[in-house]
């Protein structure tokens, strides 16, 4: 550890720490614009400056460039080191326009603040500023150069971090832009960060420009439902409409960064066909009506055709409390069947997948980013987890090797094999293709030939797809990972088996155990295997096949196939416009994430909390004045009649006759009533061990 | 299209280098020779030639002044404004030779012969003002001295 003194105060860092790190950890602010955790140093701004009072290094310094060493007297508040920043930020806005009003970023950006906080308060320089044109970047980004500093930040991110090669730096001296060789939309799948990274207003997010100033948001912390990773977010809400989505910091998850499907798929939860309006065979009633006539139908169904012809349907988007609740339900009932995955494949894969995951083994993008050698197995990681390739990146940076076994046809070079499209809801960028992956990678023909016994941290990623859990039974063979959950109850899923297989990890420690990491299907795929798990689960077209189902109620689910006419939707619960929804006796509109408290489960097994954003409700925007202000008196904002899925079946069951209904974090999910929003998340199976 | 023979010269010399982008000036100095200047072509063929993108070629064609993506005319004048030529009277230099050559710094006479540029510093600081003709350099020269420099050059092709 290094010792050092800032402004008077003792800090302690590890060695490799800058100074500008060392004061931030104790919580002095510097400035500083090209300097970014996650892209590390550059020394282009000069805003940083600090005085050496003693020590190693004397005078004005850049605190970004300098590493702290023992024995180092910072201040950050001397005359010649605030009169350094001060001009730093004068020469920096001589050619930026002074028209914050009119700018999007105006009251989110870190020019405005650093200028404020530098002293810069009056211009004196009134010559002609250099003027750019703009570029057309596509339907997601908004580019206005004029508002450039010069921090090198977007191209650093770009091109280095992300892999990306249609956007950079161009010209030099006092004419440098940054943009495309000619108008067009940016390919990469992780442009989206410009908007987070730029310290000014060059990049905004043209999906929501000029609707809202930052303290007119509506912001909590929040979980991206995009796909399996659980990458952390802050939704931005305003009047009840869901505007923008910006990364939020969670080094374990995905560290400060996004990918542009959870940053830009904002459209559905605003949308006006979303279900908003409870109804019973097409009529609109209130949310209770609808879970009165929800509960008789029941008793009638289940005493007409008896209590193995109903199968209660949950989803692996919905949140935890949510399927915790079906599968309460069905215990309840002592009838019907717990679905909470469509079809047999995925309920299977994804079962073993969260079997073969320990608290120890399994792999978070952080470790991934951190790992010296990644495999791939039967994945297609820029369709199916977006960031996860941009941790595999890192680790190709920092010197990792890649391989790809049992290649995905969308990982085999164009031309050999077909590529899967993706599904609409994906496709975020119009005219963007998917590219390659942002990493060089060597196929191999089987995990034998990957040079495991030379590296240090190994991680696994595998598909739950049919390739992936063939391959999964040869990783199983050559490290002897046991392939069958040992042990039971409680929410563990580590395991124990009586016989350990003899394992090449167990003699001496030859090779590192390898990590796994697995893609599922869904944000809460892996909390949904474990509830299957508990509660013994049936895939929903397993349960179909027996003949026996005769009507089914379901919440949040999307059916791959659809679902046989005899088949009666008894009813659907669900915030989105799905052909279950149009079929449903009984439509129970539901909250969206952004409109309730709740959790996922990611793919690692991390538990994470998300807050609620906004209130639910028809967005006013959109409103005629017929329609907005309300002329009913009521409590709930018009179209805002909607519960949580969990809070539904909570009513219905008590409807139904239970006394007491319990709440969802209870019993052995009771240790993630506490979980904090804002913390790391809790791995489950070591929640469980502690 | 580049002549064969070019191509393969190009092909060897990124095949020569550790990595592509350190053969990028070379390339683009080749292509740049074939066609008087880096034409939005050549900065496509580099792209090909080099494995990288047409941007990452324009990043780096941007960034060097002796790479051409404008049109310039057979001679290209570089005169120094760095700073110890400015001392040693570089403005006064520009300033004549706009006069002689009738166009501003930047421009190109119109017979298409001469275009003139203002540089950064041309390492010859000690023969401030400096200019400099393709590969030569000159310096210190007055007004007179540089205009009979870019007379004989312009006889000369
Ligand atoms: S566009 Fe923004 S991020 Fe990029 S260099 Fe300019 S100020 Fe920095
Ligand atoms: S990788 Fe997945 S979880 Fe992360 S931001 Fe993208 S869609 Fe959301
Ligand atoms: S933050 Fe230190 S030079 Fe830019």
């Amino acid at each position: 550890m290094i010792k050092l003194i800032i402004d008077n105060i003792p800090v302690e860092v590890p060695e490799g720490t800058t100074v500008l790190e060392a004061a931030q950890s104790v919580d002095i602010p510097i400035p500083h614009f090209c300097w970014h955790p996650a892209l590390g140093k550059a020394g282009a701004c000069r805003v940083c400056a600090v005085k050496m009072l003693d020590g190693p290094v004397k005078g004005v310094q850049m605190s970004c460039m300098l590493p702290a060493q023992d024995g180092m007297v910072v201040s950050t508040t001397d005359d010649e080191a605030m009169a350094m920043r001060k001009s730093v930020i004068e020469w920096l806005m001589i050619n930026h326009p002074h028209d914050c009003p009119v700018c999007d970023e105006g009251g989110e950006c870190q020019l405005q603040d650093f200028t404020i906080a530098g002293g810069h308060g009056i211009r004196r320089y009134d010559g002609k500023k250099r003027t750019y044109n703009n570029q057309y970047l596509g339907e997601f980004i908004e580019h206005e150069m004029n508002r450039c500093i010069q921090c090198y930040r977007c191209s650093r991110f770009y091109q280095e971090y992300a892999g990306g090669a249609d956007f950079g730096a161009m010209g030099r001296a006092a004419i440098v832009y940054f943009g495309r060789q000619d108008d067009g939309p940016l390919q990469s799948p992780f442009s989206g960060n410009l908007v987070d990274i730029c310290p000014t207003g060059v990049f905004t997010d043209k999906t929501a420009r000029f609707r809202a100033r930052y303290w007119d948001y509506d912001m909590a912390p929040s979980v991206c439902p995009h796909c399996s990773l659980g990458c952390n977010t802050v939704p931005m809400a305003r009047y009840r409409e869901l505007l923008k989505t910006t990364a939020r910091r969670n080094d374990h998850v995905n560290g400060w960064f996004i990918c542009d499907k959870g940053r830009f798929s904002n459209a559905g939860v605003n949308t006006p066909e979303r279900p908003r309006q409870a109804l019973v065979d097409g009529k609109p009633v209130s949310l209770d009506e609808a879970l009165d006539a929800l509960a008789t139908l029941l008793g009638e169904f289940l005493e007409l055709h008896g209590p193995d012809s109903l199968a209660i349907v949950g989803s692996t988007r919905m949140d935890l409390a949510g399927n915790i609740m079906a599968a309460r339900l069905r215990e309840m009932l002592g009838a019907g069947t717990l679905c909470l995955f469509n079809d047999t494949d995925r309920a299977e894969l994804t079962g073993k997948a969260v079997s073969l995951l320990t608290t120890e083994n399994s792999a978070s993008q952080e470790d991934v980013r951190s790992a010296d050698l990644v495999v791939l197995v039967g994945c297609d990681l820029l369709d199916e987890a977006p960031m996860m390739a941009l941790a595999v990146r890192q680790a190709w940076r920092s010197g990792a090797r890649v391989y790809a076994i049992a290649p995905h046809p969308a990982l085999l070079p164009e031309g050999e094999g077909t590529q899967p499209p993706l599904s609409p809801g994906e496709r975020v960028a119009e005219g963007r293709v998917r590219g390659p992956l942002p990493f060089k990678f060597e196929y191999i023909a089987s995990l034998a030939d990957v040079p495991l016994a030379e590296t240090k941290r190994p991680v696994i990623i595998c598909g739950t797809s049919r390739q992936g859990l063939e391959a999964l039974k040869n990783i199983q063979s050559a490290f002897a990972l046991p392939f069958t959950k040992g042990g039971s109850g409680g929410i563990s899923s580590s395991i124990e088996t009586a016989n350990p297989p003899q394992s090449p990890f167990d003699k001496g420690g030859l090779q590192p155990e390898p990590k796994l990491a697995f893609i599922l299907d869904g944000p809460n795929a892996f909390g949904c295997a474990e509830l299957a798990r508990q509660h013994h689960g049936v895939a929903l077209s397993a349960a179909l096949a027996d003949g026996r189902i005769k009507g089914i109620i379901s919440f949040e689910a999307d059916l791959h196939h659809e679902l046989p006419q005899g088949i009666a939707v008894l009813a659907a619960a669900d915030w989105r416009p799905t052909g279950l929804v149009a079929r449903a006796g009984v439509v129970l509109p539901t909250t969206a994430w952004v409109e309730q408290e709740g959790i996922y489960i990611n793919n690692e097994g991390r538990a994470q909390r998300f807050k609620k954003v906004m209130n639910p409700g028809l967005p006013i925007k959109g409103l005629t004045p017929e329609l907005h202000p309300p002329r009913v008196h009521g409590i709930d904002a018009p179209g805002g009649d909607v519960a949580p899925s969990a809070r539904l079946i909570a009513l219905l069951m008590q409807r139904l006759g239970e006394a007491v209904v319990d709440e969802p974090l209870s019993g052995p999910w009771k240790a993630l009533k506490d979980l904090d929003a804002t913390g790391a998340g809790v791995i489950i199976n070591q929640r469980e061990q502690a | 299209m580049i002549p064969t023979q070019l191509r393969q010269e190009l092909e060897q010399r990124v095949a020569k280098a550790i990595t592509p982008r350190e053969a990028a000036v070379d390339v683009m100095k080749g292509l740049q020779r074939h066609y008087g200047w880096l034409t939005d072509e050549a900065v496509a063929d580099a792209a090909l030639l080099l494995g990288l993108s047409p941007l990452q070629v324009e990043e780096l064609a941007t960034f060097y002044e002796m790479i051409y993506r404008r049109p310039v005319g057979r001679v290209v004048v570089h005169v120094c404004d760095s700073i110890s030529c400015w001392a040693m009277g570089g403005e006064t230099l520009l300033r004549h030779l706009e006069q002689r050559l009738g166009i501003a710094a930047g421009a190109t006479t119109a017979d298409n012969a001469v275009t003139l540029l203002p540089c950064c510093c041309l390492g010859n600081c000690g023969n401030g003002p400096a200019l400099m003709i393709g590969d030569r350099l000159f310096g210190p020269v007055s007004p007179e001295q540089a205009a009979a420099i870019i007379a004989g050059h312009r006889e000369s092709r």
